[in-house]
């Protein structure tokens, strides 16, 4: 998938080693240390650039594996490490002072005065914004910040505080702040009959879809329930960022990179995300409107919708 | 909740085997499946070590509507592909069914499985964590129909991407007819 993302036009692709360092800890997924530094001497070869995501919260007494996986993606020739742990990026700063370093959305820091603090403490160089700011509310911050800002444009979307959600550990015993997955699958399980579909998650009912009903993720944040005698989506309606349509006043607000999310998908959603909004960056440098563009990847998304999220904030 | 690693939990539980009946044509196409699985995995060592618990599990693959179904057994490497009935009773990590051209479409990773999973183009049962072992094991072999079909490897970069297209065209047919 790293190839596909490079080939469609990304400028660099995140990724992460196999196992709970990282926030995408799914069954066959990610790196082994030798692929990755494979990996990344082939992405270099190709003019791309490699980020390793560690960004999973280490836990107190075990912090080994944080450390390992640090030691591994720096031995391998990563760009930028992805952190949000101040341990790990602790650790970052005081065994690789010359690696560089981006803050991940896992912490949260959406204030000039937070990115200040892990800028000035940890030396980080770039901040992945989390998905709660609106446009111009990103204009107003970057030009207050000394780091590079990173925005995600495209995939599924989170609504808690983002580094805090508790809800798969709840059900699952398992979160992905801490073993780097949300819903594991081994927990996962659909219930079919004539009527509806029902996801469960560690036995709990999440969801009822009707026959040809468009489906989300098993994510108790997605879930439909009953409460006062209305059914609804309490806290997030299976939907997917897609941000196209605010390319330019990113760009104009100041944002250096924009982020795809996705690692858990396939080559043919890589191929065609990163095409299209390789497509479609091209298209605003060549002063060109993205109309023709907003519309190529709606058949993507999760629950066959898609939102501008918080960069718009419609709720305010 | 766990289950203990390479288990096969049949996905109909509690039902007794048959004997299966089998098509003349069935021991050819089992010959036939198996070798291309095995050839894939030579091909892909890495990607098939991805399976990692589930290396010897059994997955079920169901076309909607057709007379048969595949019963795919990486086996480490080893792998067997038997054509069987579709409502085969033998025990299974999973089961994946959907159109025929929306299955090829997946193993030929042309069609994204999150995204026909929304659409509810395909329906898993059995062991969610199995079936999302092998789609991820999958990808990483970076396969496209030229590769399914053993197509000289110099030729595949261009025949996958020619053969991507057919398919993702006859996928959109499929789509517009269901």
């Amino acid at each position: 998938m790293l190839r596909a993302a490079v080939t469609s036009g990304a400028d660099a692709v995140y990724c992460g080693l196999r196992d709970e360092t990282n926030a995408r800890n799914f069954p066959g997924l990610n790196f082994s240390p030798e692929e990755l530094a494979d990996a990344v001497e082939w992405a270099h070869g190709h003019g791309a650039r490699v980020l390793v995501a560690i960004n999973t919260f280490a836990r107190a007494g075990h912090v080994e594996a944080w450390r390992a996986a640090v030691d591994t993606a720096v031995a391998a020739g990563a760009d930028a490490i992805i952190a949000a742990d101040i341990g790990v990026l602790s650790y970052l700063r005081d065994s690789h002072p010359g690696q560089r370093v981006h803050l991940s959305v896992q912490a949260a820091a959406g204030s000039p005065e937070a990115i200040a603090f892990y800028a000035d403490a940890y030396g980080v160089r770039r901040v992945v914004l989390p998905r709660v700011l609106s446009a111009p509310e990103i204009a107003t911050l970057t030009s207050s910040v000394p780091v590079e800002i990173e925005a995600f444009v495209f995939g599924g979307l989170c609504v808690m505080a983002e580094g805090r959600c508790a809800l798969s550990s709840y059900a699952t015993g398992r979160s992905p702040n801490l073993s780097g997955v949300c819903s594991p699958p081994e927990a996962v399980t659909f219930e079919r009959s004539s009527s509806a579909l029902t996801p469960r998650l560690a036995g709990l009912a999440i969801d009822r879809f009707a026959p040809g009903e468009p489906a989300g993720y098993p994510t108790l944040c997605k879930g439909r329930f009953e409460t006062a005698g209305e059914t609804a989506y309490l806290f997030e309606e299976p939907v997917s960022l897609n941000a196209m349509g605010l390319l330019k006043a990113l760009r104009d607000a100041g944002v250096r990179a924009v982020k795809v999310e996705g690692r858990q998908r396939g080559k043919a959603y890589v191929s065609r995300v990163a095409s299209a909004f390789r497509d479609a960056i091209d298209a605003l440098d060549r002063g060109e409107t993205l109309d023709g563009y907003e519309r190529r990847l709606s058949d993507l998304a999760e629950g066959g919708r898609e939102t501008a999220g918080a960069y718009r904030k419609r709720w305010r | 909740m766990r289950r203990p690693a390479g288990r096969t939990d049949g996905h109909r539980k509690g039902a007794a085997p048959r004997p299966p009946r089998r098509s003349a044509l069935a021991g050819p196409l089992d010959a036939v499946l198996g070798a291309t699985l095995r050839r894939v995995a030579r091909e892909n060592p890495a990607a098939f070590d991805r399976l990692g618990a589930y290396r010897d599990a059994a997955f079920l693959i169901i076309p909607n509507g057709a007379p048969v179904a595949f019963r795919l057994e990486p086996a480490g490497r080893q792998g067997r592909v038997t054509v069987v009935q579709p409502d085969d009773r033998q025990p299974v990590a999973a089961c994946v069914r959907g159109p025929l051209v929306d299955l090829i479409a997946l193993f030929a990773g042309v069609y994204d499985a999150d995204a026909a999973f929304f659409a509810r183009r395909i329906e898993v049962d059995g062991d969610t964590s199995a079936i999302m072992a092998l789609h991820n094991a999958l990808e990483a072999a970076d396969l496209g129909v030229g590769d399914l079909i053993g197509a000289p490897r110099h030729f595949r970069p261009r025949l996958n991407a020619s053969l991507a297209a057919l398919l993702t065209l006859a996928r959109a047919r499929t789509a517009l007819g269901a």
